[in-house]
């Protein structure tokens, strides 16, 4: 019995098995988000129709709820009038703000038409606002508290029991 | 490109900037094809996050066709490479870093390969310090082919 | 009808393979003639099965049965008929299929090859073959299954992924792809029957080294291939990019080529048996391990298939023949041994034990980088990435040492060498490096890491082309005539070690090119508008203008170039932006003309109305890559075609020596 060849092989299978199978199961494409917990970039700008620029540090004293979208991104369809009703539900309590990035403003304003809007919605800049938040992908929401910290972000379509919670998150952290 | 920048200006447009995150440039400010390769260069070290693995110097998506704006226009600024690294690693996190940091657990995938070496020039030193006393080093064993073996015998040569 | 007949045949498959597995361990132990026989009929059978339930996938593709599960999947009436036929291993449940497609093949041809020997190791083999057999049958019998019958078939299919339809090779690239993975089950066959004997014995080593060759040469091309296929499609400019599936196909690669090597020593020494049969387990292990890299969705990868649930299947099985190898290996790799000494450092051994040494390192790193962002996410449920910075720092000192010894080792005598004959040896050789190394100064290398691997690979150069032609030069000087003296010691006589050195000589080749077109790569974004010119590296580009082509799956826009230096016409180029029907993103294809000197590649990054931004990438010496490797495969051919014993004999008795040195032939 070769005691080396059989340590060394049986670290390297219990490493490799165990590594393999944790792997198993998660999602290679979702990135953590490492904001979470740290101040929100702050951004100034144009919102779609009105060309009204908006900032970002206007809305401290509430929790704020930031929606990157797009009108390419077929998700977003679905997620749209979660956003909507909430928004007019909570309007008062919490603020709610979308920002498209790699999209034309005709196709915004078409789709905001024919789906309806109750908030803002923000034309990003060279996807720079999206980059700083680190967005992978569309649709992401972005959860802020009343002091604009980052308490949570949600990956994907929000339905309407995520919604809710992270925004008593954003209400209570 | 000038004219969006004073119209955004005009506007108040502001997008969230390098400096609120890694603060103000500490290198000098670079244009030409200088520029050219050092965003090359810098890109090649930043992951495209909507893309499989591929650097953002080399995808072609318009997520990464941003980044590389960004980078560009940090590096024309003045940013140094750690400080356009910090800021993408400040919103995406070590995913968008291609190189591992020497940091914490991550030093670990530069130190094993090297841990490694050493274990192997021990392994080679100490079988190569194992050493017989001159025997005959190839035995036939004993499944041979008989044909080989009465060829070797009249030959009287060694495999 | 045609599922339930795929599906039955496979079902049949999959009995027969397990009960041949476990009768062939069974006549393996009880060492029955009469149990071999039978394992033998088993493995044809399975064999036989498996092929005919690909035929009948493939005949239901090209008559578009869409009520097979499979062909409703990847199908289409719109596609040309070799997109039909490829299709098989274009999505995962068929790829699995092609898999086992052949490994039926192999085993059939394993088995017919050994039919009159090694009768005490062949049952262990042909159990240990159709145990993988049984288990990928179960993959493509369960959760893997291409024959599902689909209850409302559909009038047409999707089609495979456009990405795959864009380029012949890729009919080319998984076939190659396969037939070198899957090949590594025949040897691994070999070793695991060696190890369950606890003998390896010198007449073994044929098959054992014959099985291994074979898939070798099918992996490296295939390898190339894939490089190839980034390079010449994907419009990013480069061949190679850590990506994990990548590096899941050059992981078995390596450890083969040191199995090879390893191989050697073996036969002209007897030692090294364990080093050798390791490395073949490793070989065949890593296969299922880049099976499940590639199927299990745990990589982010460009190659991933989709997430499926065979991802812990794969796992499992992986598990159970780690195990199962370890074990055997810890047990028995001590009894096949045979007393040897090594000769010390400067030694042709000595540096056969380095380059294992090297290839191992290698294969770890990869390894390692390619699993650690797990390891980190399952540690500390944070997301970090390994990428090709970190190979390139890597590699590039493990290749530079690799290409040193590539030149040193054949150029030192078996056994130990006095300095007399080490200096003999090792000097002159230094010519070379100092040519080729000069070489590169005067074309304006400057890269240090370039510089080194030019001088290594000078080197190298002189002790290949010498150690080659060796034979042929002594044969002369003997008074042969220079075409009997070539033809008879490299074709007839001395075709493995021929056919080695030609191996060789490519891999000096692929690693100077590699080296020197990562390093002085030129490239740059340029837009222009119709008409207007750029200067890049000394071509001029001028934007003539653009067209659109309509194909039925497909809209292409090009943009016509024209190539031009001093005045004189170089090529005309037309990179493709392409809108498949099926794709939201357009696909880019680049346009590359290739010289000797390097190649120039366009690739359009965006077309608006008359302005179009293309990346222009000058890369000198790529194309040498894809020939050298061309090479190294014609060498690993030649070196396979078997000779008559009486022929090998002689031709080891005639060893050439070196002016009164006992040298070696090999």
């Amino acid at each position: 019995m070769n005691r080396v060849v059989l340590i060394a092989g049986i670290l390297i299978t219990v490493a490799l098995v165990l590594v393999l199978s944790a792997g198993l199961g998660k999602d290679p494409q979702h990135i953590e988000s490492p904001l979470i917990g740290k101040q929100a970039p702050d951004f100034a700008l144009q919102a779609v129709g009105t060309h009204e620029t908006i900032d970002l540090a206007k809305f401290r004293g509430k929790p704020l709820v930031v929606n990157f979208w797009a009108t390419w991104c077929r998700p977003c369809y679905e997620e749209h009038p979660v956003l909507v009703s909430n928004a007019q539900m909570m309007q008062g309590q919490v603020q709610f703000l979308g920002v498209v990035f790699q999209d034309k403003e005709e196709k915004i304003q078409g789709f905001l038409n024919e789906r309806g809007s109750a908030y803002p919605t923000l034309v990003d800049d060279a996807g720079k606002t999206a980059i700083a938040y680190g967005v992978g992908g569309v649709p992401e929401t972005f959860f802020l508290n009343k002091d604009g910290k980052v308490v949570a972000k949600f990956e994907g379509p929000i339905d309407p029991d995520s919604l809710q919670q992270n925004i008593r998150k954003a209400m209570t952290q | 490109m000038t004219w969006i920048f004073v119209l955004l200006l005009v506007t108040g447009v502001k997008v969230p900037d390098a400096e609120q995150i890694v603060g103000q440039p500490q290198g000098p400010v670079v244009s030409g094809p200088m520029l050219d390769q050092q965003t090359n260069e810098i890109a090649g070290l930043l992951r495209c996050p909507v893309c499989q693995g591929m650097s953002v110097a080399d995808s072609p998506s318009e997520m990464a066709v941003n980044m590389k704006h960004q980078v560009r226009e940090l590096i024309a600024r003045g940013y140094t490479r750690e400080q356009i690294l910090r800021y993408f690693e400040r919103s995406y996190g070590q995913f968008v870093l291609l190189k591992p940091k020497f940091q914490g657990v991550n030093t670990l995938v530069w130190i094993l390969p090297i841990l490694a070496l050493g274990v192997g020039i021990f392994a080679i030193f100490s079988m190569m310090t194992k050493g017989g006393d001159g025997q005959p080093v190839d035995q036939p064993s004993v499944d041979e082919d008989p044909y080989l073996a009465e060829v070797r015998k009249l030959t009287g040569k060694q495999s | 009808m045609t599922s339930s007949l795929g599906r039955l045949l496979i079902l049949l498959s999959l009995l027969v393979s397990t009960t041949g597995a476990v009768l062939g361990y069974a006549a393996g132990w009880k060492k029955s003639a009469d149990g071999l026989k039978w394992a033998r009929r088993f493995a044809f059978t399975f064999s036989l099965l498996m092929i005919g339930a690909t035929l009948v996938m493939e005949y239901a593709l090209i008559s578009h049965d869409f009520s097979v599960g499979y062909v409703a999947q990847v199908g289409s009436r719109d596609v040309p008929l070799w997109v039909t036929l490829v299709s098989l291993w274009s999505s995962l449940e068929g790829s699995i299929l092609f898999w086992g497609f052949i490994l039926a093949a192999y085993i059939a041809g394993a088995t017919w090859l050994t039919r009159n020997e090694h009768i005490e190791y062949m049952p262990y083999a042909i159990g240990t073959w159709l145990f993988s057999g049984s288990f990928f049958s179960f993959l493509i019998a369960g959760p893997a299954s291409p024959f599902q019958t689909v209850a409302n078939p559909p009038m047409d299919g999707p089609g495979p992924n456009p990405l795959l339809q864009n380029h012949v090779l890729m009919a080319i690239h998984p076939p190659f792809l396969y037939l070198g993975y899957v090949g590594m089950t025949i040897p691994f066959g070999f070793a695991t029957a060696a190890l369950l004997r606890g003998r390896l014995g010198q007449s073994f080593l044929r098959p054992l080294r014959n099985s291994l060759l074979l898939p070798w040469i099918f992996l490296t091309i295939a390898i190339m291939l894939g490089g190839w296929w980034a390079y010449e499609v994907l419009g990013w400019g480069g061949y190679w990019a850590w990506d994990p599936v990548e590096n899941a196909s050059l992981l078995p690669w390596l450890t083969a080529t040191a199995a090879l090597h390893s191989a050697l020593v073996m036969e002209r020494r007897g030692s090294l048996k364990g080093w050798t049969v390791t490395l073949v387990q490793a070989s065949f292990l890593l296969t299922i391990l880049g099976t499940f890299m590639t199927r299990s969705g745990v990589f982010n990868s460009v190659h991933s298939f989709t997430q499926s649930s065979i991802g812990p299947t794969i796992l499992v099985f992986l598990a159970v023949i780690l195990i199962g190898s370890v074990t055997l290996l810890a047990l028995r790799i001590d009894s096949l041994e045979s007393d040897s000494r090594f000769e010390g450092p400067l030694s042709r051994e000595g540096f056969f034990l380095i380059n294992n040494l090297l290839f191992v390192l290698f294969t770890f790193t990869v390894l390692i980088g390619t699993v650690f962002p797990l390891v980190v996410e399952a540690l500390k449920g944070k997301q970090m990435s390994v990428g090709r910075p970190y190979f390139d720092s890597m590699v590039v000192p493990i290749g530079a040492v690799l290409l040193f010894i590539l030149g040193v080792g054949p150029a030192l005598p078996w056994g130990r060498a006095s300095k007399e004959q080490a200096k003999r040896a090792l000097l002159p050789p230094l010519i070379g490096a100092t040519i080729v190394a000069g070489i590169g100064l005067a074309l304006g290398v400057r890269n240090p890491w370039t510089i080194i691997t030019l001088a290594f690979g000078g080197y190298a150069a002189q002790v290949t082309l010498g150690q080659m032609w060796l034979p042929v030069v002594q044969r002369i000087r003997r008074g042969d005539s220079a075409g009997h003296a070539i033809i008879d010691s490299q074709l007839v006589r001395g075709r493995r070690r021929f056919g080695s050195y030609l191996i060789h000589a490519g891999a000096v080749i692929v690693i100077v090119a590699i080296a020197v077109s990562s390093t002085m790569r030129t490239q740059q974004e340029v837009r222009l508008n119709r008409g207007e010119s750029a200067t890049v590296g000394g071509y001029t580009f001028t934007f003539t203008g653009t067209d659109v082509k309509q194909e039925p799956h497909r809209t292409s826009t090009l943009a016509h170039f024209d190539v031009t230096k001093n005045g004189r016409q170089v090529a005309q180029l037309a990179p493709r932006m392409n809108q498949y029907a099926a794709m939201r993103d357009p696909l880019g294809t680049p346009d590359v003309h290739t010289t000797l000197k390097g190649d120039i590649y366009l690739s359009i990054m965006n077309i608006e109305g008359d302005a179009v931004g293309v990346n222009v990438i000058l890369t000198p010496m790529v194309g040498w890559i894809w020939w050298a490797v061309l090479l190294m495969g014609a060498g690993g051919i030649v070196a396979l075609i078997p000779g008559s014993r009486a022929v090998a004999l002689q031709a080891r008795s005639e060893s050439p020596v070196i002016q009164g040195d006992e040298v070696g032939a090999n």
